[in-house]
C-alpha cells in the first residue's frame, strides 16, 4: 500500500523513495492505519482500500478530489460520517466532491455540507 | 468465390502488417525511453532493483544447478565427439565457440523465457484486465518509465550475467570432461581455454544476450497489453505471448549465424 501512494510524489515530483514513503506513513497514521502499509491488496478490507486511494489521490497537483458512489466502493457503510471524519483527519486542503445516485440520499441525511441534486 | 478467397488474404496481408508495425512502433519506444535520462525516476529505479533480484538473483541456485547438469553433459558430448573424430588439437576453439557463442546465451534466454517472461505476461495481463493499467494512466504515470523499462532493463541484465555464469560453469566442466577423456591437466586446459578465447567472442556473448534479455521481457509485456478484456484472455495471452517469444529467440539464434558465417 505504501508504494501505491509513494509512485505519485515519487514520479511526478521525483521525490526519493524514502521520502515519499515517510509522506505516505504519515498521512496513514493520521488515519492509525500505518499497519496496512506493507500490506498487499488481498490482505485490505474495502474501507482501508478506499483510505489509500483518498491519500493517493491527495498526492496528486490536482485541487479537486472526486468520489464517486462511496456506499458501493466500501462495504457495509451505513452513513457518509465515516466518509466524513476521515476527510476531516487527513485535513485536506482540497475541494471534494462526492457523487453519488439519488438511490443513496438517505444516507447523506443531516450531513454538513452542500448537497446540489 | 474467387473475389473472397483474394479478400480473406488482403485482410490477413494488413492486418500482419499492422501488427507487425504496431509491434515495431512499440519496440521504438521502448528504446527511446530507455536512452532518456528522465525515465529513470525514484519509483522506475526502485522496481528495476526489484526486477533485477527477482530475474537474476532469485534465480540463482536453480540455475547454477540446472548448469551443472545440463552444461556438463552437453559439455561432455561435445568433448567425447571432438575425441572421436580426432579433433583434440581444436578442441579449445570448439569448447569456446559452443559454450560462449551459442550454448550459454540461448540456454540461458531459454531458462528466463520460461520463468520470468511468463510471469511477466501473467502480471501484466491480469493489471491489464484489472484496469490497473487505466489507474496509472488517470495518474499520469508512464506505463513504459514505471511498469516496462524496469523488466526490460533487469531481462538484459540477468540474461547476460547467467550467460556468463553458465559459461564459467560449462568451462569448469568441460575441465573434467578432458581430463577423463585426454588426461588433460588443470594448467594446459586454462592456457588452451584463454588461447581459444577471442575478443570477438566475448561481443557476440555480450550482443547476443542483450538481444535475448531484450526479446525475453518486450515479447510477453506487449502480449500481455495486447489481452483482451476477460480473464479468460489471460492464459491465451500468455500462450502466444511464449510462442512469439521462442519464434523471436530462435530468430536471434539464427541471425546470429549467419552474421558470423559472414
Amino acid at each position: 500500500m505504501l508504494e501505491n501512494i509513494a509512485i505519485i510524489r515519487e514520479v511526478h515530483e521525483h521525490l526519493p523513495t524514502t521520502e515519499a514513503q515517510e509522506q505516505a506513513i504519515e498521512q496513514l497514521k493520521k488515519l492509525e492505519l500505518e499497519d496496512i502499509g506493507l500490506h498487499r491488496l488481498n490482505q485490505c478490507n474495502s474501507f482501508d482500500i478506499f483510505c489509500v486511494s483518498l491519500i493517493r489521490a491527495l498526492m496528486t497537483k490536482e485541487m479537486n478530489v472526486i468520489i464517486v458512489s462511496p456506499f458501493h466502493i466500501i462495504d457495509n457503510l451505513r452513513d457518509i460520517e465515516t466518509i466524513s471524519t476521515t476527510i476531516k483527519k487527513l485535513e485536506i486542503k482540497k475541494d471534494i466532491l462526492i457523487l453519488d445516485t439519488l438511490s443513496n440520499e438517505t444516507h447523506y441525511k443531516g450531513f454538513s455540507c452542500n448537497i446540489v441534486k | 468465390m474467387v473475389l473472397r478467397f483474394i479478400e480473406a488474404i488482403g485482410d490477413k496481408t494488413i492486418n500482419t502488417l499492422s501488427s507487425f508495425y504496431e509491434a515495431i512502433k512499440f519496440t521504438s519506444i521502448c528504446l527511446i525511453h530507455m536512452v532518456q535520462p528522465k525515465s529513470y525516476n525514484p519509483a522506475m529505479r526502485m522496481v528495476l532493483t526489484k526486477q533485477i533480484y527477482f530475474t537474476t538473483v532469485q534465480i540463482i541456485p536453480l540455475f547454477v544447478t540446472m548448469a551443472i547438469l545440463f552444461g556438463s553433459v552437453i559439455i561432455g558430448v561435445v568433448i567425447s565427439l571432438a575425441t572421436q573424430y580426432s579433433l583434440q588439437d581444436e578442441i579449445g576453439s570448439i569448447i569456446t565457440n559452443f559454450v560462449i557463442d551459442e550454448f550459454s546465451p540461448f540456454f540461458t534466454a531459454l531458462l528466463i523465457s520460461l520463468r520470468s517472461g511468463t510471469a511477466v505476461n501473467t502480471e501484466i495481463a491480469v493489471m491489464n484486465v484489472n484496469k490497473e493499467l487505466n489507474t496509472l494512466r488517470e495518474y499520469k504515470i508512464d506505463l513504459i518509465d514505471y511498469l516496462f523499462l524496469p523488466r526490460i532493463i533487469s531481462g538484459m541484465i540477468s540474461v547476460v550475467s547467467l550467460s556468463i555464469l553458465f559459461a564459467v560453469i560449462m568451462l569448469s566442466s568441460g575441465y573434467v570432461f578432458t581430463l577423463f577423456y585426454m588426461n588433460m591437466d588443470f594448467h594446459t586446459y586454462k592456457y588452451i581455454i584463454i588461447n581459444a578465447i577471442e575478443f570477438k567472442d566475448l561481443v557476440i556473448l555480450l550482443l547476443k544476450s542483450m538481444a535475448f534479455g531484450f526479446v525475453t521481457m518486450l515479447i510477453p509485456i506487449y502480449s500481455g497489453l495486447k489481452t483482451t478484456n476477460a480473464y479468460t484472455a489471460i492464459p491465451i495471452s500468455v500462450l502466444n505471448g511464449m510462442v512469439k517469444l521462442f519464434i523471436a529467440l530462435f530468430f536471434i539464434e539464427v541471425l546470429s549465424l549467419l552474421l558470423q558465417s559472414l
